[in-house]
Order: structure tokens, then C-alpha cells, then sequence
């Protein structure tokens, strides 16, 4: 039951600490004060306040995707394992249903782009699309390499990994933990695969999607899209922190490894570039690499390695 | 058995009397008939899924075809409710589609339309070779006559012709596998073949492969999969659907009537099913993402899904060859409901694909646009199928899928490092497929549908679909959120055909995932309910406040036209330039050049690397070697008695001789 609530409050309510994080670390970089840490919570009560403005191209599909596109992120975070290792729903095969829940939210978010006419918003719903062509095989490969060395075959076996791994695990966990870090900076439009503080639409990839939303539909989106590196954030962090009996010391664990990855990400940011356009693609098929590393060295274990 | 007759008999007798009638009435009488025996034959159909029984009957026929032994189990009533169903909708929609061709006399179109479903029936329901044979030919030339419906068009006749010619190098691998079968048991029944296979050996993998090639040219395996993309854009839309959602589907059948006559198949054939079925559907969507002709696109599309269900039907048969019950259901289920779901799925997208073809008379996406709001019907219904196809809950895409994905995973069971390898990779595979699907379909549907209309054809569309239209999509549409939302009770339809496909009679009902599923249908509900209610809470929270539209954002630049749109080739371009060595790419750029820059062009053809490399390359042998015979055709008449008199003075030498 603490667990349930617990899980409750990191899904719902760490999106908003952790896009604070992120841009409170990106602050002090670079010599500011930076916004308060729950900036990003008044931000968004406040875009849902707000009027709208809707161009005049679009459909009725410009004004159901963001919610649609929303409730798929939640409910995919019914599936993550979060606190220790326990996630909302455990079924077998999950994380597959985890990941075409977030891809049903995703189709809705593309066509919704696509729907203004606009010149620069497909060009983002091009590349978003086509990265997560290559970040999806490696993802599955990841989960199912995990599923072959645990036996489970939920999504919470990325919590044991280190466990059943016998001394591949440390290996095995630090390879998978940094794929699933290389999808989170990606799937949360981060550098170096995207800049979210750009203001030139020919170099953006997921702002520039959203470019003509506006209101409670923007507030929704920038809510999911912090919700959706939680979630991301939560399979590294379950990947490395190894179980811990005390519910209390092992979230504390758990939300500090979250927030962890958030002072990475705004260090990331305040150290680096984006990579140029034609360089991204090469960036994620580290995903593929990793994945299939992982795949070997699961597979040499099962081979009584 | 005599629904089954009834049934057949209603599907002919239709056939015969749409000849009789005039071009007006046709459509509606073969509407009649087969409404009547869709009724009887599924009835029959959901009695023997649901019985588990076998109907046997055994006709006698004249030489050479002997006792025809029709056998109708489980699996053959599998497909008798798939194509009697999914037959008739396409041919309700026919009814509004054909009024088009104003000037186009019908004449037998109506007739071939009966005897092809009429033959695909019988497919799968006769068990001798011989008959299966006959009955699979009418199948093919029927349905040949359907695609060159429009047969005054040159590209429509040489689709036509490809496919007539890929069909009968099919035949041939059949005919060449049931010949090897029958002369080793001594009969063309298929319940005899089962004593061939039971022998180990490179002969039943030898049979296997051959018969396997033959049904997979049906069905549109990777490397014989170019009938496909040429054939469905020249048919007619209902054919197309007809054809791709069923007729391919009856490949398939073959495929796995075989597997089922098998037993348990060789270690080899499983892996080279599974290899062969991975590649196709790989290749498949790939290639689907580079067409910008939608019903081309939408073939490629049935290569990649044939893949999917290959890949469950080699899931299935490794389960066999290592006696694992819980793989061997997940797989065979996964690869039939994958049948069924593809087949609803693509019949929408090919079906509203006519629609739009319909108002705009043009199959290119980059020349479409904007029709949501002109078409809003046929815009949501194939949003619908656009949205199953890629497998997305809470669509019955999602089903098979995960069914497959499922049994991929159960494989990890066996504790077999080459198992561990190649399912997890073939995971991948599955989940790039999914990945490069949605891809191509939010593509497609945002060229067609979204945005702003990129011709004169699609701006000056005016309204809706006729009636009769729509409604026969909206049967489709809720059969796909049927499935999607309650799998439960499809995944029990599938129970009794894998039981009778794969001979077990122990109790398997407990290894389906039925509790899987009910789980999966409250997700499926769950997600509905709440992306309703948040719609509705935005309603709500929305009402007093400010709403204003304006032009969309353009860097401030305020008259944005559907020429500065992003269109369908540069939303698929940078994801295709990657794989650009899977491509035959020709392209012809003029770069603009000086101060002041002349006009400048850019045209690329991504042409299929399997067709220009090695199909056009092996026609072109078989072409020149033909040609070194020519000289025997002299076009004389003297000289073709003569060589009939050579002949014969042959002939009776050798009979003296001998």
C-alpha cells in the first residue's frame, strides 16, 4: 500500500521536480539563480488557464491528439517499475505493452503535426518518427535479453538483473543502463539529439512538432513529455540500484537516482551541442550496439560463461 | 455438410445468375446470394469451432479425379468464416464503388467475383491433390480476370500478366510437391501424405520447402512477393481487398495443411520459416515506406503482415520439434488471429483507399490532402485501420502481435542458446517492423487526410462517400475494435484450429493466455475510458475561455499555402536514406547553378532490389534462351506438318524399337 502511494506520487508529481532539476542545474551551470524547482508545476497550472489558439488548417484529430497522447504516457507508467522494482500492473510480456501504449500516444502526436500544414512541424514528425524506428529493436532487445538471464518475463525483471546475473550482472546492468539513458535523451528531446532552448524551427525535433499548440493542450503535452523521461528514468535507475528491504530507504534511493539522471541531463546540457541532424541517427544506433552487446553477453551466460 | 453444400451452391448459382441479368442488377444479386450463403457457411463454420467436431464426406467423381474426400475441421473452418466474411463486405461495398465505371460494361465481373470466392471455399475444404489443385486454379484465374477488370489500360494488363505467370510458376512448386508426396503413398488424398512426412529425412524437407515456395508465391513471401505490389493497384478496390485480405490468406492455409499433415516438422524447415517470414516483413514495410502509391503502399504492406504471420506459424512449428505446448499455441494462435486481423484491417485501408480514389481519381498521396474534413467518414474509419495495422492497443493489431511477441519470449523457456539468439533478434525484428509501420501510416494518413489539400482533384472534393460505402467500412471497424477490445473470446476462436492444425488431443485450453487477455481488454477499455474522460474535462475547462483561429505558424510569414507543406516523400526521406543499399535508386538531378540560378530538378525512383536484380535478370535468361528455339517457329504451315509427321515417324520407331 505505501509502495502503491509512493508510486502514485513519483508518476504524477516528479515530472514537474524533474524538469526543475534539469533546468535549476542548467542555471547554476551557466552562473544564474535559475527558476524555483516547481516552476515547471505553476507553468503548467497556468497553461491550463489559458485560451487557445488553433490554427485554421487543422481537424478535429489537432484537438483529441494531445490528450490522447497524454493518457497513452500515463498509462504507460502504469506498467514501469518504479519504486523497488513494483509497478501498477504486472502481466507477462508488460513492457511490450508498455511500449505500444507509448507508441499509440506517439502515432496520435505525429498525426497531430501533420495536421496544420505547416512546413516545419512534419519535418519534426519526420525525425521523431524515424528515431524511434531505431530506438525501438534495441529497446526490445534490451527487455528481452533481461527476460532471458532473469526468467521473468514482466517489466519488473529489470529490477533483478544484477541479481541473476552472476558476475556478468555489473556488465550487463552498465551496458543496458546506458541504452536505456541514450532512448530517455532522445525520446525526451534532449542534447545532443535535440535542443529543447532552440529557436530556430529548422533545428528542432519535438518542440517544433508542437509549434501550433496551444494552452491546456500544450500544458498536457510538456506534462507528458516530462512524465515520459520519468518513466525512462525510472528503468535506469531500477536497472542499477540494487533491492534494499526498507520501503523507505529504498525509495529515497530510488527518487535520488531519478533526480540524479536530471543533474546529468542539465550538465549534458550545459557542457555540450546538439549534434548536427545528420549525426543523430548515428548517436542512437548506439541503442542497437548496446542492445546487441547485452544480447551477447546474456547469451555467453546461458552458455555457462 | 449441407450448409457447406447449400453454401457453395448459393456462391455458384449467384455467379451464374449475375451472367444472366442486366449490368445494373448484377452487384445487387450477388449481394443476395452470398449475404445467404455467408449466412449458412459461418454458421456452419462458428458449429465446428465452437463443436471441435470434423466433417467428413467423400464425393465420387469421374477419372481423373476419383473420390474427392471433403474434410472440414477446425482449421478449414477457420478460413471458411474468413473468407465467406470478410468476402462479403468488400462485395456490399463493391455495390457503391462499381457505379463509377459509368461507361464500363460489367459482363462477367460479377461472375468471376462468385467463383472466386466460390473457389477459395472449396480450397480449403477438399483434401485430395488432384481436386485442391483444380479448385486452386479456378481460384487463380478468377481472380486474374478481376484484376484486369480495367482492361483497356496497358499497365493494368501486364500487372495482370505478371500475376497470371507468377501464378502458374506457384502451381508448378505445388503440383512438383504433391507429385513427390503422391508417388511415395501411392494417393493424391492428403490424409496418405501423412506416412510421407512421418519419415525423417531431406526428402520431407525437400517437399516442405517446394510446397512451401509454391503457397508462399500466393501469399507474397519475400523473394516472391512482386505480383503483389503490381497486381493490387491495378485491380479494383474491392478486388484489391479481396485478394489481399482473403485470397492471399489462402497460401496460408496451404502452408499450414501441410504443417498439420506433417506432425512434427524438421528443425531446419522451422528455422526456415521463421528466417524467411522475418525477412519479408522487414522488407515488406520498408519498402512500403518508400511507395507513394497508396494501394502499392498498402501491397507492401500485406508482404510485411504475410512476414508477421509466418513468423507466428515458425514460432509454432519450433514448438512442435521440441514438444513445448505453450510455444507451439502462442505461435499457430498468434499466426490465425493474425490471419483474421490482417485480413480486417487491410480490407478498411483498401476499401477506403477506393474511396478516396472514388472522389479524387488519383492513387499518389502527394497530390492528396486535407480530405479529413471533406471526408470525415471515410478519414475516421481509416484512421481506424491505419491504427490497427501498425498493431497499437486498443486495436486488434495489438492482439496478434502480442501473441507473437509472447511466444518469442516463451521460447526463452527451452534454455537453447541458438533459440535465445534468434528469438530475441527476431523480437527486435518485430518491434522494428511495428516501428517502420508507424512510421508509413502516420505518413500516409497525414498526406492523404491532414494538412492541406496539394491538388485541384483533392481541393474540389466535395462531400462523403456514398452510404453503402461507409457502412460496409463501419462492419470492418467494428469488428477491429471488437477484437481489440474484448481478445478473450477471439483468442477462443482460434483454440479448436490449432488444436485440430497441430493433432494434439490432450487438453491445451490451459496454456492459452485467456487470463493474459482478459487483462489486456480492461487495459484496452481502461485506455478509452480514460482519454474520454480527459476529452471531456478539456470540454469542460475550455468553455469560458479565449479560442481564436488563425493561420498556422510559419516563422510569422502569413500566407502559408499547401506548397510550403511538408510532403509524404520528405517525411519518409531521411529514415530511407539509411537504407538507401536496399534500394535500386536511379535518380536524375539538375542542381540549380550560377548567380542567378536557372530551374533546377530532382527525381528519384526507389525501384524493388529483388525485381531489377533478380527476377528481371532471370526473365532475361529464360528470355535469350527461348530465343535461341526460334528458329523452329517458322510460320509456315508446311513446316508444322512436317515436324508433326518427324513425330510421328519418331514415335513408331521407338514403338518398333522397344
Amino acid at each position: 500500500m505505501v509502495i502503491f502511494i509512493l508510486n502514485i506520487l513519483v508518476l504524477l508529481v516528479l515530472p514537474f521536480v524533474f524538469t526543475g532539476v534539469i533546468n535549476k542545474t542548467k542555471a547554476l551551470w551557466s552562473g544564474r539563480k535559475g527558476a524555483p524547482v516547481l516552476q515547471p508545476f505553476h507553468d503548467f497550472v497556468r497553461l491550463l488557464r489559458k485560451g487557445q489558439v488553433i490554427s485554421s488548417a487543422s481537424s478535429v484529430i489537432f484537438i483529441i491528439a494531445p490528450s490522447i497522447t497524454f493518457i497513452s504516457v500515463l498509462m504507460s507508467g502504469f506498467f514501469v517499475p518504479l519504486v523497488s522494482g513494483r509497478s501498477f500492473i504486472e502481466l507477462e510480456g508488460s513492457f511490450i505493452v508498455f511500449a505500444y501504449l507509448l507508441a499509440a500516444g506517439k502515432f496520435f502526436s505525429l498525426i497531430a503535426s501533420l495536421d496544420v500544414g505547416s512546413s516545419f512541424e512534419g519535418m519534426g514528425a519526420s525525425r521523431e518518427a524515424g528515431f524511434s524506428t531505431i530506438i525501438e529493436p534495441g529497446f526490445f532487445i534490451i527487455l528481452a535479453s533481461i527476460a532471458a538471464l532473469t526468467g521473468n518475463y514482466s517489466f519488473g525483471a529489470v529490477s533483478m538483473t544484477l541479481e541473476k546475473a552472476g558476475p556478468f550482472g555489473y556488465l550487463i546492468t552498465v551496458l543496458a543502463a546506458a541504452a536505456v539513458f541514450i532512448i530517455l535523451l532522445a525520446e525526451g528531446s534532449r542534447v545532443p539529439v535535440d535542443d529543447p532552448n532552440t529557436h530556430l524551427e529548422l533545428t528542432m525535433v519535438h518542440e517544433v512538432m508542437v509549434l501550433d499548440n496551444s494552452g491546456f493542450d500544450l500544458g498536457l503535452i510538456f506534462y507528458g513529455s516530462a512524465m515520459k523521461m520519468v518513466i525512462f528514468a525510472s528503468i535506469v535507475a531500477n536497472l542499477i540500484i540494487p533491492s534494499v528491504i526498507n520501503i523507505y530507504l529504498s525509495a529515497s534511493i530510488f527518487i535520488a537516482f531519478v533526480l540524479m539522471q536530471a543533474v546529468v541531463i542539465g550538465t549534458i546540457e550545459s557542457s555540450f551541442a546538439r549534434l548536427k541532424m545528420s549525426r543523430v541517427y548515428e548517436f542512437i544506433f548506439i541503442v542497437i550496439s548496446l542492445a546487441l552487446a547485452v544480447l551477447a553477453m546474456v547469451a555467453m551466460r546461458a552458455h555457462g560463461g | 455438410m449441407v450448409l457447406f453444400l447449400a453454401g457453395i451452391f448459393l456462391l455458384f448459382a449467384g455467379g451464374i445468375t449475375s451472367l444472366l441479368v442486366r449490368d445494373q442488377i448484377k452487384p445487387f444479386i450477388s449481394v443476395v446470394f452470398s449475404f445467404f450463403s455467408t449466412l449458412l457457411l459461418s454458421f456452419m463454420s462458428l458449429r465446428i469451432l465452437f463443436g471441435g467436431e470434423t466433417l467428413t464426406y467423400s464425393f465420387g467423381l469421374p477419372f481423373p479425379v476419383g473420390t474427392v474426400p471433403v474434410v472440414i475441421d477446425p482449421l478449414s473452418a477457420f478460413f471458411i468464416l474468413l473468407i465467406s466474411v470478410m468476402s462479403f463486405i468488400p462485395l456490399v461495398y463493391s455495390t457503391g464503388y462499381i457505379a463509377s465505371y459509368k461507361d464500363k460494361s460489367l459482363s462477367s465481373h460479377y461472375f468471376f467475383l462468385m467463383l472466386l470466392i466460390c473457389s477459395m471455399t472449396l480450397v480449403t475444404a477438399v483434401q485430395n491433390a488432384v481436386f485442391f489443385l483444380i479448385v486452386w486454379e479456378i481460384m487463380s484465374l478468377s481472380s486474374f480476370f478481376l484484376v484486369i477488370f480495367e482492361d483497356d489500360k496497358k499497365e493494368v494488363l501486364s500487372a495482370g500478366m505478371n500475376y497470371l505467370i507468377m501464378m502458374h510458376i506457384s502451381v508448378l512448386f505445388i503440383m512438383a510437391g504433391f507429385i513427390a508426396l503422391a508417388m511415395h503413398s501411392g494417393s493424391a488424398d492428403f490424409s496418405s501424405f501423412t506416412g510421407v512426412f512421418a519419415k525423417n529425412g531431406i526428402l520431407k524437407d525437400l517437399i516442405f520447402i517446394c510446397l512451401f515456395a509454391g503457397f508462399g508465391i500466393k501469399s507474397g513471401f519475400v523473394p516472391f512477393h512482386n505480383w503483389l505490389p503490381k497486381a493490387h493497384p491495378a485491380a479494383p478496390s474491392h478486388v484489391s481487398s479481396i485478394m489481399s485480405g482473403v485470397m492471399i490468406k489462402t497460401g496460408i492455409y496451404g502452408v499450414l495443411r501441410m504443417i498439420s499433415l506433417m506432425g512434427t516438422p524438421t528443425l531446419a524447415v522451422s528455422y526456415f520459416v521463421l528466417g524467411i517470414s522475418v525477412l519479408s516483413a522487414l522488407y515488406g514495410v520498408l519498402y512500403a515506406i518508400a511507395q507513394h502509391d497508396i494501394k502499392k503502399l498498402l501491397a507492401y504492406h500485406s508482404i510485411e503482415n504475410i512476414g508477421i504471420i509466418g513468423m507466428g506459424m515458425g514460432i509454432g512449428m519450433l514448438g512442435l520439434v521440441y514438444g513445448h505446448a505453450l510455444l507451439t499455441v502462442l505461435g499457430f494462435a498468434g499466426a490465425l488471429l493474425h490471419v483474421l486481423n490482417h485480413s480486417i484491417f487491410k480490407e478498411l485501408l483498401f476499401l477506403g483507399a477506393g474511396s478516396v480514389y472514388l472522389k479524387t481519381k488519383t492513387r499518389g498521396i502527394e497530390k492528396l490532402g486535407g480530405l479529413f474534413k471533406k471526408m470525415p467518414c471515410t478519414g475516421w474509419l481509416f484512421l481506424i485501420g491505419a491504427f490497427a495495422i501498425v498493431g497499437l492497443p486498443p486495436l486488434n493489431g495489438f492482439i496478434s502481435e502480442f501473441l507473437i511477441y509472447l511466444g518469442l519470449l516463451k521460447g526463452l523457456e527451452l534454455m537453447n542458446i541458438n533459440i535465445l539468439v534468434i528469438f530475441i533478434l527476431s523480437f527486435g525484428s518485430l518491434a522494428f517492423v511495428g516501428s517502420m509501420a508507424l512510421l508509413c501510416f502516420t505518413k500516409v494518413f497525414g498526406a492523404v487526410f491532414l494538412g492541406l489539400p496539394r491538388s485541384k482533384e483533392a481541393r474540389h472534393v466535395e462531400n462523403d462517400s456514398p452510404f453503402i460505402m461507409t457502412v460496409s467500412m463501419s462492419a470492418l471497424a467494428v469488428l477491429v475494435f471488437s477484437i481489440g477490445l474484448f481478445p478473450q473470446y477471439a483468442v477462443r476462436l482460434t483454440f479448436t484450429a490449432v488444436q485440430s492444425l497441430t493433432g494434439r488431443t490432450e487438453n491445451i485450453s490451459g496454456t492459452l493466455p485467456i487470463d493474459l487477455m482478459n487483462i489486456i481488454s480492461s487495459i484496452a477499455l481502461a485506455f478509452i475510458a480514460l482519454a474520454g474522460i480527459l476529452l471531456v474535462i478539456r470540454k469542460l475547462s475550455l468553455k469560458n475561455s479565449y479560442q481564436e483561429s488563425i493561420k498556422t505558424w510559419d516563422c510569422g510569414y502569413q500566407a502559408p499555402d499547401s506548397r510550403m507543406q511538408y510532403s509524404a516523400s520528405s517525411y519518409a526521406a531521411p529514415f530511407l536514406s539509411l537504407f538507401n543499399p536496399f534500394f535500386a535508386v536511379s535518380s536524375d538531378t539538375v542542381k540549380p547553378a550560377g548567380y542567378f540560378p536557372s530551374a533546377g530538378r530532382f527525381k528519384e525512383k526507389k525501384r524493388d532490389i529483388i525485381e531489377y536484380y533478380f527476377i528481371r535478370r532471370l526473365t532475361g535468361y529464360f528470355d535469350g534462351l527461348f530465343k535461341k528455339f526460334s528458329w523452329i517457329q517458322g510460320g509456315d504451315t508446311q513446316l508444322y506438318i512436317l515436324y508433326g509427321v518427324i513425330f510421328l515417324i519418331a514415335a513408331l520407331i521407338a514403338v518398333v524399337v522397344y
